[in-house]
């Protein structure tokens, strides 16, 4: 095990991930007390245990980070960084529910060791909102109501994400295709393909793919979803996408 | 019929939090990470039906990092809702008196999968190591795996009574149900038809994995556990922990599905909450997939002998079941057979024998006995129709049921409407043909099923607090299974308050700060707690109209645990599935071109998560007809298939467009008219299916999963 490598402390972390906790200064308030899982974790390898010592940068953040060579990605992710956000859903690559972004393109986090992911770029459903507002793909997703449990929605999120990055305009099929690997038992898929084929159509999206970024106000978008929750009369119900 | 338009009710309407769900931000219970928490694994049984000769924890505890171990020599804690006689898993009472207790470790072992020792250590790396350090002395004992086998004399016993479960008395007796006399009926009968269908074991595979963290301070536990009823699990907690229930605090906020299978307390939360206390540390426990896959329940397989009489105009004259369920070797449900009660037919007689196997143990999963009995009753019927040369439709309009019983009168009846409606959207007379008239390899057909499910008024419990500032905050025991009951629960506030939606603020998902809840299983929690909240906003609008509105640190507190009846009308939701598919009769492939959902359940009080409901049950059911399995090894008794690959849940890819219809109706009972709407989409969409594929290929499919072999294997 490399000490000298092992040079990330707490507030390092803290400092270093703010990018990845910016979502919570625009999210409203989660009903109740503070949980226990809003705190940070940190915990770090165990002596005597094969370890690397390994850098990557985490929702726009870079890390430097001594990891036990056993650790999942998803591990890391859950356990040493607080990403919650990412799911387990199966632990063996059959499920989705961990699928996270690396190097831009869909990825089980389950099935890829922590150390694999060094000098790499994640990017996990946390770091899916920019500037304060939501991805359209979020914003999709709560309109055509996908999340049922939501226990699925990160990775059906991610693997989404990765594809309208490579494919801005893709047929139903093709979202069907690209998201076939992200298992929602609640078996909402009617509502996710509407979702994705709703957020391919805003032109925000193909904005975002060429790394323009709008100046639109983060508030207002917030706002705008409260406003939904209060008397929506617009979302559909029915049919949709295919 | 149309009912008044309402300012919130019956909107559709963005969950109130949807927001968190699509951020990462929602808390699950595995998310949950407490300061100096420790990390806990159970070890299972590798046999179907052993006796424990001896465990040797020693290597375990010498492992550094773990704490202690637990097996069924220094634990002795019964799980009460782990075994139930009759099946009456919410009588209390009977889990007292139930004669079959399962202990949290039980020896004789009697399923591949069951729990032979806990680990705890500081991380789940050491505690998964330190499982492979136990060794188990197993002395195996022949196993039986199918229900009609085990009662077989030559078939071990699993229990000193037997293999016929023990009823609610402790007598190994079958469930019976009566009307008319069958035998006179089958002698006055035209035609007389006779046939076997059979379902199998699945998955509720609900995305989380069954997880939950205890923690004690002083002599008072807090569970951090995904359950679909914090109220009984409490309750489950503190009667089999021995202490008074208001020593335990269920904290449930957000949980990944269940359908059934976290309902009540879990031998995991035992495990959990006796390693904490053991430990005097927070412990997590998780299940890997697998483990939950054969450590928690799924839907009982049955084997269903039908025997239906006719008179020549096609009117049932008398209708026959006998069917064996295979609830593993614990009973944790009813093991019924449902489906008899939605014909009408003077002579009905139903014997259903609940019988223990060495399998996964069997509970509830979305409408615990309703998709496989609905599937082999309506296979059935079709099959009728089909030698009685009757277009199915005209089938089920003469025969289906118009009273309950053909005794009780429903609250409202709307299952003509829900099937005519269903034939017309569908295009019924277009699609549907002689069985097996297509020619070609792929061929097409359409088939059609139809429902009632139970929707009861019951017991539960809401209290509304109105501060000064305006705000309203609704306090109720639910846990948002996934569902929406949050919203619902919401938007039912926000409509008796007549407030906006964004005034109302909901506390729920913990003991300590929500009133009792029925909890989120059988359909009920719209209908029950529902009901609560309105009978709570009544109060509060008494209140505010004697007192006025609160001012400064005044508060207005109205509460409610209203217990209403239908009086003495039976009340159900109707629906009717129409299904067209394709079959491949080369490939054995069936693809479903278009699905017609039609469904009555009262008043919608959100469109928009109600659409999300039938469509998940209806692709759920699909995902059982065609290709679901838990799969065993007769000879290891061992699961094959435990996972999502290896039971073939339903892809993106698999999962056809539902059309939803809902017809509207209000029978005066329920919050606004509102009827029960989670199970609703699955009962009889196997069946529905199953008819189309019939139509497709004029081959009677009569064992569950159709799978592709077995398409080929009729074929040939």
């Amino acid at each position: 095990m490399s000490k000298r490598k092992h040079d990330i402390s707490r507030r390092q972390f803290l400092e270093g991930s703010g990018a990845a906790f910016a979502v919570a200064t625009v999210a409203p308030a989660l009903a109740g007390p503070l949980s226990a899982a809003d705190l940070p974790v940190t915990e770090g390898v165990s002596p005597g245990v094969p370890s690397t010592a390994i850098r990557l940068v985490v929702n726009g953040a870079e890390h430097r980070i001594e990891v036990e060579d056993r650790w999942t990605l998803a591990e890391l992710l859950r356990d040493h960084f607080g990403l919650t956000g990412t799911k387990i859903g199966c632990d063996r690559g059959e499920c989705g529910a961990c699928t996270v972004l690396l190097d831009g393109k869909p990825v089980y986090s389950c099935s890829n060791l922590a150390v694999w992911a060094d000098g790499r770029e994640v990017q996990t459903v946390e770091g899916l909102a920019h500037d304060g507002h939501l991805d359209p793909l979020q914003q999709a997703f709560i309109e055509h109501d996908g999340p049922q449990c939501g226990f699925c929605t990160s990775g059906q999120l991610m693997s989404a994400k990765g594809l309208l990055t490579r494919n801005p305009h893709p047929s139903p099929h093709e979202v069907q295709a690209a998201m076939t690997g992200n298992i929602c038992r609640c078996s909402n898929y009617n509502h996710y393909v509407e979702a994705v084929m709703a957020a391919s159509k805003n032109p925000k999206t193909s904005k975002r793919a060429s790394g323009h970024s709008t100046a639109s106000n983060a508030a207002a978008e917030v706002s705008a979803t409260k406003r939904r929750r209060g008397a929506s009369t617009s979302a559909s119900t029915e049919g949709g996408a295919r | 019929m149309s009912l008044i338009t309402r300012k919130t009710v019956g909107h559709p309407t963005p969950r109130i939090d949807a927001l968190e769900r699509v951020t990462g931000k929602a808390t699950y219970s595995g998310d949950v990470h407490l300061p100096g928490m420790l990390y806990a694994r159970i070890l299972r049984s590798s046999h179907a039906h052993a006796n424990i000769r001896q465990i040797d924890v020693s290597g375990a505890l010498a492992l550094p990092g773990v704490k202690t171990v637990l097996t069924h020599e220094n634990c002795t804690v019964v799980w009460g809702s782990g075994s139930v006689s009759g099946g009456r898993q919410y009588i209390d009472e009977i889990k007292k008196t139930t004669r079959q207790k399962r202990y949290v470790f039980n020896n004789p072992v009697r399923f591949f999968g069951e729990p032979v020792a806990a680990v705890v250590a500081t991380n789940r790396h050491i505690a998964e190591e330190a499982l492979r350090l136990i060794t188990v002395e197993y002395e195996t004992l022949p196993h039986v795996l199918d229900q009609e086998d085990a009662l077989r004399p030559e078939s071990v016993k699993i229990w000193p009574d037997g293999n016929i479960s023990l009823n609610a008395k402790n007598e190994a007796e079958p469930e019976v149900y009566r009307r008319g006399n069958v035998e006179e009926g089958f002698r006055t009968s035209e035609q007389v038809f006779e046939d076997r269908y059979t379902t199998t074991y699945v998955h509720n595979a609900q995305m989380e994995p069954r997880v939950c963290v205890a923690s004690w301070e002083g002599d008072k536990l807090t569970l951090y556990t995904p359950t679909q009823g914090t109220s009984n699990c409490r309750h489950d907690m503190a009667r089999d922990l021995g202490i008074p229930d208001e020593k335990v605090r269920v904290i449930c906020k957000y949980m990944g599905g269940g359908f059934g299978n976290k309902n009540q307390n879990q031998d995991a939360d035992l495990i959990a909450a006796m390693l904490a206390k053991e430990v005097g540390a927070p412990v997590k426990l998780e299940l890997t997939r697998k483990e939950d896959f054969i450590g928690v329940h799924g839907r009982w397989p049955t084997t269903q002998y039908y025997k239906v009489g006719v008179n020549r105009d096609g009117v049932l004259q008398a209708l026959q079941l006998r069917g064996y369920s295979g609830m593993g070797p614990y009973r944790k449900n009813s093991g019924a057979i449902g489906g008899v009660e939605l014909y009408q037919c003077p002579n009905v007689e139903s014997v259903v024998y609940p019988v223990y196997t060495n399998r996964a143990v069997s509970g509830n999963y979305r409408a615990p006995e309703f998709p496989q009995g609905f599937f082999g009753i309506q296979s059935m019927m079709d099959d009728v129709a089909y030698k009685m040369k009757m277009d199915p439709v005209e089938f089920v309009l003469k025969n289906m049921t118009r009273k309950s019983n053909d005794d009780v009168p429903y609250s409202n009846y709307t299952l003509e409407d829900c099937i005519r409606r269903g034939a017309e959207a569908f295009e019924w007379k277009k699609r549907w043909h002689a069985p097996g008239a297509d020619t070609g390899p792929i061929k097409r057909g359409a088939g059609m099923s139809f429902m009632t499910i139970r929707s009861p008024l019951g017991q539960s419990s809401a209290v509304i607090r109105l501060d000064s500032n305006g705000r309203y905050t609704v306090f109720v025991g639910v846990t948002d299974i996934g569902a929406g009951a949050k919203t619902t629960m919401s938007m039912i506030a926000a409509e008796e308050l007549d407030v906006p939606l964004s005034s109302i603020d909901l506390v729920w998902g913990d003991t300590d700060r929500c009133p009792f809840s029925v909890g989120e299983s059988g359909s009920r929690t719209t209908d029950m707690t529902g009901g609560a909240v309105i009978e709570a906003a009544r109060d509060l609008k008494k209140q505010i109209a004697e007192k006025g509105l609160p001012k400064g640190e005044n508060a207005l507190i109205a509460s409610a645990s209203p217990n209403p009846t239908s009086d003495g009308k039976v009340r159900k939701a109707f629906g009717a599935h129409f299904v067209e598919v394709e079959v491949d009769t080369e490939l054995g492939r069936v693809r479903v071109l278009k699905y017609v959902a039609v469904h009555d359940s009262g008043r919608i009080i959100n469109p928009l998560t109600a659409a999300s409901q039938i469509k998940g049950g209806a692709t759920q059911g699909i995902g059982m007809a065609l290709h679901e399995d838990l799969f065993y090894d007769r000879r290891s008794g061992q699961p094959l298939t435990a996972g999502y690959y290896g039971a073939r849940v339903m892809t993106h890819l698999d999962a056809p467009e539902i059309e939803v219809i809902f017809i509207e109706s209000d029978d005066g009972y329920g919050p606004f008219g509102a009827k029960c709407i989670g199970e609703a989409g699955i009962v009889h969409a196997v069946a529905g299916v199953g008819n189309a594929i019939f139509n497709a290929i004029g081959h009677r499919m009569k064992d569950l999963p159709i799978s592709r072999d077995r398409i080929l294997g009729v074929l040939a």
